[in-house]
Parts: structure tokens; C-alpha cells; sequence
């Protein structure tokens, strides 16, 4: 049977669509060339930390969307839609076991990051609720003796520089591992195994004062990760927090984990390793993409497609020296300059962003791909997520806050569309 | 104000003021050097790393061949560890036509290079990825410098002989003596730029070896020398396309060298004349050029990935000249400013390459001598750096030791292979005041991900290096600084094997750590933005996450306060208000 939606691209953005799209009843299909960006990311929900050059972070994200430029993803899908949309992805992640929340009053919540600066986030998941700055208690960061991507002194020195009483411990690395060439997500499967807990558990009760929140890099349990959590919070009688650092992110994998098991229960298949090389179309009506795999190309029919490519950090995007930005599969028009001496400012740092990396595609009001003049590209193509254009999502702080609302709003309009008329 | 004194003060800390330095203090003079920023900072440390057999300049400028051959030769037994035996091949292409070639071979008979033509498949066995098309190949004995580590460690042979070497210690003025026609240069007064004091040194003999810089030195004598700054482009190629030096058998032009270099291979190079040493700004042509040049060695090369562009300023100096940098010869110019411009004390050597640079401190230090009324022999064509019983570097060494002492749970920069015994030994053993310091001395973050894993790391542990040396009892020398031991830097196990020395408690610029992320991933960004496109973009794209989504680095305590490096990062942002205002 043919499938009703394509989607490309298995991020927050594809793996959230194929899950509004199931819902409501479409035969939907994920199909991406890697694991998407989720394998990264530190597995908060950011929906606006900044805005433009201003220093301090953003307090209540939904009362400045509108303070973003005019077609910037949120302001296609509206402060409302976006907002329920984020609920959604709580409730449903609720129903995962994964229990994100934020503070109560709609305010970003503000926790440490690996170099102890405070990041600004919508939601949480349980595991780094209790490092939200609102919580005045005193904090100890525990790392591990040579662990290579976690730093506790230097996060303590720069939480203790901005107001938060921090301090560093250090355990032995024979607490978590025999072997010292592991990574974080080795390091969480190993706490997965409640003999390594106990030893963690044993090790912090020697450094832990009464009344301190204890920060710890995110390594609590792979797939136990909830019982790790309660397990350290009822032993110790503490708060505990994790921070995630750098990739690969377990608290990220956690999530796109979880998300692909639901759309897995629900039938919708999510294929890795395929990577679109090419596509059929006629009469401005996508027929069908094409993947590479071994030996042979496969076609991927559909009534609808969904483009959650990711944009340059997905590799939805490519472009070359002679400043050609072009993306990757249907070559839609972009708003990126085709200039490369214009795609950069001359400070990594600069607020404003890079226009090369805040151009994308263009979508109308259902969020369909448009040329210049405003003409949708193909009739049956959507798109959404960190491909769009008039964002950017790093430098914004709104990489999920702006996957989830697209990706349910394209859903809809989808349902709307296609499916009208068909 | 603190004063010094010294019979020779050198002015620079490239390959040329160092070599100097450790001539002088061979001979038994005493030597202070001092250098503005980190040792080969300027030119020295932006080069393609050619260990030149002289074969590029045996047609044009056959004086630059005959003193690139011998250093060669000498090089390669006291610098051995700092020099990959590459090999060199003089390649004809279809564009290279006449009888170049057929001189080419002439020439480098007459000056005593050893030049053999092999036959074209034994070419193409050795260097597959090669331009088919390719007519004629010349073999050469040219090879691949590290000029960092060469640099750093003839520092740490001259202050075993008794020089004491400054970094971070800027010329403010020279001190001169005497009125017209008898004036005499007498010593300097620098800055420690580090700890902002000044500092008087009065020296016998002043020697200018400020490289692209020299000018602006001399005219601090009221001495007019007129460096012809060449700058020279340069883009590193991710892969190490070839493992033999290649080089266009032609006249000398852009474009015409590609040289393999630890992990990578870089082409090289312009030559444009420009007005200040410090404007290393690289236009999309002349990245364009590098890489459409550098398909005709090695078809394909421009679709590799790219991993940085850069540019250095070579301080050529010719008498007079007032031509295209390109014809400007490279042979070393010392000149005499008691002779040539009646300042006496007062010497500029300039000119030369980096082959040439232990050449260039001999004649230098035989003039010295010869205006102290001492008679000393040249030592430095004999006696071999600390290390050089290593012997040549070869690719594999770093992965060999990691594997055999198994250290990859310890690797802090994966690209580069450094491990995080081999941070610790470099900020001990040498003056360390920035990330980038860190980058000469052991590569960290020049590999493909450019800083995106191994800046975070390095900037943990330089912190927590520096709480330990806040707690210790530190040994430093008679000058407070470290005891300088760059000899085994590169070595992942002579590092996890060796106990690192205690760290300086003195208050340092590492001990903000937020400054060191901060100047780190501007200065890598910096090298990164002439070739952002395709695969780099998109690793870029990654950094960003990391940096910005994860780390939050741009919201950092104490983020806008200066720094060693902020005169740069301001040189930036200076350039952006000019972007913004078109």
C-alpha cells in the first residue's frame, strides 16, 4: 500500500512529525542517511534563550516570539500552535517515561552547562531539573579522575563567578569503568548495571554535604536511566542533576531513543543509512525519492514528503567554494547568499549569527518549500525543522523548541492539503 | 623599572632570532631574546613547512640554492627529529613547457643539489594520486619541517647554553646614545605584555631578526629598511595527499608546492606584496587559485576537504628593489647599520627562508663577534638540538605510541593525537599563556574538527593545571619562568612517562579559563572562514552546537576582558564594523 507520508530525516523534527502523522492515522515512513542531530544535543527542549545581541537570556520565550524577524518558523506557526505543540511533546514523552517539565511560570529554566556558564531551556528532562538556578541550595559537581569531557572545577569556578555556591569533588575513574578509553555512553550503560550504581552511590556519600544538589556528568543510565535517578536521589537524600557535555549526548539519545521505540510500537518503520540521491517528479508533484543502499537503489513512493533534512548541520545542505549553497535533494531555492564572502562575520562569537548559516528554505504558511515569487515548488513537499529559513537555531537557542512546532504544524497542514482533495 | 643587561639582544622569536640566539650563546656571549608574542608566531610559524633542497632556485636565484642545500644537509642531522624525510619531486606538467626542465637539471648539477630524473612509473608507484599527465619527474632530497617544534626547541638548546629567551616581551623603543653621524644603538626598552611591567635592557650589540617586522624595528633607530612583505597563502588539505614533496618544475610561482606535513597535506603559495605584516586577510581568489593550482599536481585536490587557509609574511629585503615580491630574491640579508647608516650596535638580519635560518644566524653572530673584537667559531653546523637522537619524525609515531603505551582513553585532541600528559608536560616545560601557545607546541586542534572537542577539554585541564599550581611550591628558573624542556613534547609516551615539572604560581592569563575558549575559537575561526564550505561547513555547524547549544560559551563570566590574543580578536571586530557600514 502506498504510503500517505515520507518523511526524510530522523531528528526531533522527522522522528515528532512521524508521530503526528500516525496519530492521526497516515502510513508514514522515516527515512534518514544518519542518526540525526538528537545524538548531540544535551536532550532539553530550548524554545528562545536569545535574542539578537542582548546579553541576558531570554525569560519568558512565548512573549518575545514576536520580536522575531516576521518569517521565522515560530511566527509562521504562531505563539499558540507552538505552544501546544510543545505540550504535546510532553504529554507523549510523559507517556515514554521520559518526564519533561520547566518551571512553573513559563520562565527558561537556567542549568549548567559543561563550562559552568547557565543555559536557558523551556523544559527538562527529570534528570538536570534539580540544577535550575531558581533553586538557591548549594551545589557540588562531581566528576571523574581523567574523565576527558568533564571539567567540575572549571564548571564550580564559573557558577561560583555568577552567584551560585559551587564546589568541585572528584571520585576515582575505578568507580565507573575497569577501562579508561570509555565514552559517555558507555559510562551511562555501565551505570545501567546496579553493581556500578552502588559503587557510585558508595563514592558519593563520602563527598556529599548535607543540603548540597549534586551535579554529575550525564551518565545515569542508559536505559535505566529513571531508576539510576531515584535510586542516587533516595540513598544520598539529595537532589541529583546531570550535565550533559559534549557528543555523543546521552540525555539526546535517551530521547530519540525512546521516540523511535514509540513509532516503532506504532508501526511506523524509521530506516538508517539511507540516504536520498535523487527524486521523481512531474508536473510539480513529487512521485517518489531515491536512497542509496547496497547494490541497488531503492524508490520510496509517496502521497506526501516531508523535508527534515536539518540544514547544514544534518547535511541537508551542501555548498562548494564557488559559493554555491544549494539543498541536497530537491534543490529548492534557498535564502542563503550565493555569495561566499558574504556567508560569515569575522567573530565566531558575533550575536548576530552567520547569514550563512540563518538562510534556509523558504516555506508559505503550511509550510511548503517557495521560490522567490512566493510559488510552492511542489505541490505534495513540505518542510520543517533546522532547514528553515530566517532562524537559527544555535545561535537562537530554539533548536527543538523550533523542530517540534514545525514539525507538527507541517503535519497538519499536510492533513489539511493533501489529503483535502486527494 | 626592572633592568637587564646582556652583550647581545636579539629581537625576535622566528626561526631567525632563536637560531641567533643559540649561535651567540654556543660562542659564550651572553644573549637575552626577546619575542612580542609566542615563539614563531609570525612567519615562522605560518609557512608550508619545506625543507627546501634548493631545487626551486636553482634556475632563478642560484646563491637562495647553494645555501639551501648545505643547511639541508646540516639540518638533517641537527634538527633530525624536527624534519620528516620526505623526499622531493620536480614534476613537468602539461602547462610546463620548454626547456626548463633540461635547465632545471643543469642547474642543480652546477650548485650541487643531487637531482635524478626516475622514470615516470616509479613516480606514479610512489605518488599514485599524481597527474596522470604528467611528463617528467626530477627527484630532489627536499623534506617536511616542523618549525614549530624546531623553533621551540633551538630555544631550549640557546638557554642551555646560558641565553635567557622572553616571550610576550614587546619591543616599546630602542635606546640609543650619541648625536649625528655617532649614534649607537644600546638596548631596549621592552614590555612584558603578560604581566605589564617594563623592563630596561641595555645590550652591547642589538640584533633586529623582527622578520616582516624588522621595519618597523629599524625605524625605531631612525634606520629606513624597507622589507619587502610577501605575503604567502596557504590551505591544508585534510588528507596527506601525497607523502613526497611536489613541486611544479618550472620558474617559482603561486601554487606550486604541495608538501605532505604531519597528518595533512598543505599548497602553497602566493606571493603578494602588502603594505602592513599584520594584515593577513585571505580573499576567496587567492584560496581559489591554491586549489585550482594544486589540481594540476594532484587531480581532485580542490573536491578534498579543506581544513584551514592562512597566510604568512615573508620578510624579503633587497637593496633598493622596488619590484613584484615574487622576483625578490631569498637569499639572507644582513646588514651592518654602522656601515650602511652609521648606527653603530645595530645589526638587521632579514631575508633568507627557514632552511636558511641557522646560515643566516651564523653570519649574524660572525658579525656580532667581529664588532665585540672576539674571535669564536660557529658551533651550531655541529652540535645537534635536545631530541635529535629520535631521529627523523615519521607519520605513524604519535598512533604507535598511543597504542603501545595504551593511552586512548587519554586522548584530549583525537585528530592530532594528543594526550593529556602531553598538555601537561607543554604548559610546564615552556612558557604557555594562551591555548594557541598549546597548538604550536604540540598541534592540539589542527586536525580536521579544528578545536571542536580538544578546545573544551584543553581549557578544563590548563584550569585545573593551574588550581594545582596555585597550591604548589613551583621550581622556575633564575627568571621565573619554567624550566624549558621541549625536546620529547611530541612523544605520547616520553610525556605519560615523565613526572611534568611544577607550574608557576605566579598569577597567569591561563588562570582564566573562559578567555583561553574564548581566543582559541576566534583564532581557529579565523583559519577556518577563506575555506568554509561542504564537509567543513557542516563540521563547523557541529562546533557551533557545541560551543553555543551546549556550552554556552558566549555567556561566560568575565567574557569581554582582554587578553594576550584580544589585540587580534579586536583587529577582527574592526573589520566587521567595516563590513556592517557598506
Amino acid at each position: 500500500m502506498m504510503l500517505d507520508l515520507l518523511v526524510i530525516g530522523a531528528g526531533l523534527t522527522g522522528l515528532m512529525a512521524a508521530l503526528r502523522a500516525a496519530e492521526a492515522g497516515l502510513r508514514v515512513k522515516v527515512i534518514a542517511k544518519g542518526m540525526g542531530a538528537l545524538y548531540w544535543t544535551p536532550g532539553t527542549i530550548d524554545i528562545l534563550g536569545y535574542l539578537g545581541a542582548e546579553e541576558r537570556a531570554v525569560q519568558r520565550p512565548w512573549e518575545r516570539i514576536h520580536e522575531l524577524p516576521e518569517r521565522h518558523p515560530y511566527r509562521i506557526v504562531g505563539v499558540e500552535r507552538a505552544q501546544e505543540a510543545i505540550e504535546w511533546f510532553r504529554i507523549r514523552t510523559a507517556e515514554l517515561g521520559l518526564d519533561y517539565g520547566g518551571r512553573r511560570d513559563g520562565d527558561n529554566a537556567l542549568t549548567p552547562s559543561p563550562v559552568g556558564a547557565w543555559r536557558p531551556s523551556y523544559l527538562l528532562p527529570a534528570g538536570q531539573r534539580a540544577g535550575d538556578a531558581e533553586d538557591g541550595r548549594p551545589m557540588v559537581i562531581v566528576g571523574f579522575q581523567g574523565m576527558r569531557d568533564f571539567y567540575p572545577h572549571l564548571i564550580a569556578r564559573n557558577l561560583e563567578a555568577q552567584g551560585q555556591a559551587a564546589r568541585a569533588a572528584v571520585l576515582p575513574w575505578s568507580v565507573l569503568s575497569e577501562r579508561r578509553d570509555r565514552n559517555t555512553v558507555q559510562l551511562a550503560e555501565a551505570l545501567d548495571e546496579p553493581k556500578t550504581q552502588q559503587r557510585l552511590i558508595d563514592a558519593l556519600r563520602l563527598v556529599v554535604k548535607p543540603g548540597e544538589r549534586i551535579g554529575l556528568p550525564a551518565i545515569l543510565g542508559r536505559e535505566a536511566h529513571s531508576w539510576v535517578l531515584t535510586a542516587l536521589t533516595q540513598e544520598l537524600n539529595a537532589a541529583v542533576f546531570e550535565i550533559a557535555t559534549l557528543p555523543p549526548s546521552v540525555p539526546g539519545i535517551r530521547l530519540a531513543t525512546a521516540l523511535r521505540r514509540c513509532l516503532e510500537e506504532r508501526g511506523v518503520r524509521v530506516e538508517i543509512g539511507m540516504e536520498a540521491i535523487g527524486f521523481h517528479a512531474q508536473d510539480g508533484v513529487i512521485e517518489l525519492v531515491e536512497t542509496a543502499t547496497s547494490a541497488r537503489p531503492l524508490k520510496h513512493r509517496a502521497k506526501a514528503f516531508l523535508l527534515a533534512t536539518g540544514g547544514v548541520l544534518g547535511g541537508g545542505f551542501d555548498s562548494n567554494p564557488s559559493g554555491r549553497f544549494w539543498e541536497t535533494i530537491f534543490d529548492l531555492p534557498l535564502t542563503t547568499p550565493q555569495d561566499r564572502r558574504r556567508w560569515f562575520r569575522p567573530l565566531f562569537l558575533d550575536p548576530r549569527g552567520h547569514p550563512a548559516l540563518r538562510g534556509g528554505v523558504a516555506v508559505n504558511d503550511a509550510f511548503q518549500p517557495i521560490d522567490v515569487a512566493g510559488n510552492v515548488v511542489y505541490t505534495n513537499l513540505w518542510a520543517a525543522g533546522g532547514l528553515l529559513a530566517h532562524a537559527d537555531p544555535i545561535a537562537e537557542r530554539s533548536l527543538e523548541g523550533v523542530a517540534i512546532a514545525s514539525a507538527v504544524a507541517a503535519v497538519e497542514a499536510i492533513k489539511l492539503g493533501s489529503f483535502a482533495h486527494a | 623599572m626592572k633592568r637587564m643587561s646582556t652583550d647581545v639582544l636579539v629581537i625576535g622569536g622566528g626561526s631567525t632570532g632563536v637560531g641567533v640566539a643559540w649561535d651567540a650563546a654556543l660562542r659564550g656571549l651572553r644573549v637575552i631574546l626577546v619575542e612580542k608574542r609566542d615563539l614563531t608566531h609570525g612567519t615562522t610559524g605560518r609557512y608550508h613547512g619545506l625543507l627546501h633542497s634548493g631545487g626551486r632556485y636553482a634556475v632563478k636565484d642560484p646563491q637562495s640554492a647553494i645555501e639551501c642545500i648545505e643547511e639541508n644537509r646540516i639540518l638533517r642531522r641537527t634538527h633530525a627529529h624536527c624534519i620528516e624525510d620526505t623526499g622531493g619531486f620536480f614534476v613537468v606538467t602539461p602547462e610546463d613547457e620548454g626547456d626548463y626542465p633540461d635547465r632545471f637539471k643543469a642547474a642543480c648539477a652546477k650548485v650541487g643539489i643531487p637531482c635524478e630524473e626516475i622514470p615516470l612509473r616509479e613516480a606514479f608507484r610512489r605518488e599514485p594520486l599524481l597527474n596522470p599527465r604528467i611528463s617528467r619527474v626530477f627527484e630532489v632530497p627536499d623534506g617536511s619541517a616542523d618549525s614549530f617544534l624546531a623553533t621551540h626547541v633551538t630555544a631550549q638548546a640557546a638557554r642551555q647554553a646560558g641565553a635567557q629567551i622572553l616571550i610576550y616581551h614587546e619591543v616599546l623603543d630602542l635606546l640609543t646614545e650619541g648625536g649625528d653621524g655617532d649614534r649607537r644603538v644600546v638596548g631596549a626598552r621592552v614590555c612584558d605584555v603578560v604581566r605589564e611591567e617594563e623592563v630596561r635592557i641595555d645590550a652591547a650589540i642589538t640584533v633586529n631578526a623582527a622578520g616582516a617586522w624588522a621595519g618597523k624595528i629599524a625605524a625605531m633607530a631612525g634606520v629606513p629598511v624597507n622589507v619587502i612583505p610577501g605575503k604567502g597563502v596557504m590551505v591544508a588539505v585534510n588528507h596527506r595527499l601525497v607523502n613526497t614533496v611536489i613541486n611544479r618544475c618550472k620558474m617559482p610561482a603561486d601554487g606550486d608546492i604541495l608538501v605532505p606535513v604531519h597528518t595533512v597535506a598543505i599548497i602553497g603559495t602566493t606571493d603578494e606584496r602588502v603594505s602592513d605584516p599584520e594584515m593577513l586577510t585571505i580573499e576567496p581568489w587567492e584560496v581559489d587559485l591554491m586549489l585550482q593550482e594544486g589540481d594540476k599536481l594532484v587531480p581532485g585536490l580542490s573536491r578534498s576537504r579543506i581544513l584551514r587557509a592562512w597566510a604568512g609574511v615573508r620578510p624579503l629585503y633587497q637593496e633598493g628593489y622596488t619590484g613584484e615580491s615574487r622576483d625578490a630574491t631569498r637569499a639572507l640579508a644582513l646588514l651592518d647599520h654602522r656601515r650602511r647608516d652609521g648606527v653603530a650596535g645595530f645589526l638587521t638580519i632579514t631575508g633568507g627562508k627557514w632552511t636558511t635560518f641557522r646560515l643566516m644566524a651564523e653570519k649574524t653572530v660572525d658579525k656580532v663577534c667581529e664588532q665585540l673584537g672576539v674571535e669564536r667559531p660557529c658551533l651550531t653546523a655541529t652540535t645537534p638540538v635536545p631530541g635529535a637522537e629520535q631521529g627523523h619524525y615519521w607519520l605513524g609515531h604519535r598512533l604507535h605510541e598511543v597504542e603501545e603505551a595504551r593511552l586512548q582513553g587519554d586522548l584530549i585532541c583525537e585528530c592530532e593525537l594528543v594526550t593529556r600528559a602531553m598538555i601537561e608536560q607543554a604548559v610546564a616545560n615552556n612558557p604557555t599563556v594562551t591555548l594557541d601557545d598549546l597548538r604550536r607546541d604540540v598541534r592540539l586542534g589542527m586536525g580536521p574538527c579544528q578545536g571542536g572537542f580538544c578546545t573544551f577539554r584543553a581549557a578544563g585541564i590548563l584550569h585545573e593545571l593551574r588550581l594545582r599550581a596555585q597550591e604548589a611550591q613551583p621550581q622556575t628558573d633564575v627568571n621565573g619562568g619554567p624550566p624549558w624542556n621541549v625536546a620529547y613534547l611530541q612523544s605520547p609516551r616520553h610525556s605519560v612517562q615523565t613526572k611534568p615539572a611544577a607550574l608557576d604560581s605566579r598569577v597567569s592569563p591561563l588562570d582564566n579559563p573562559n578567555l583561553l575558549l574564548r581566543d582559541f575559537l576566534q583564532e581557529r575561526w579565523r583559519g577556518l572562514t577563506p575555506v568554509l564550505w561542504g564537509r567543513q561547513l557542516k563540521q563547523e555547524r557541529l562546533d557551533e552546537l557545541i560551543y553555543l547549544t551546549i556550552m554556552n560559551v558566549d555567556h561566560l563570566p568575565e567574557d569581554g576582558e582582554a587578553s594576550p590574543l584580544t589585540e587580534f580578536w579586536r583587529f577582527d571586530a574592526a573589520a566587521g564594523a567595516k563590513e556592517d557600514g557598506q
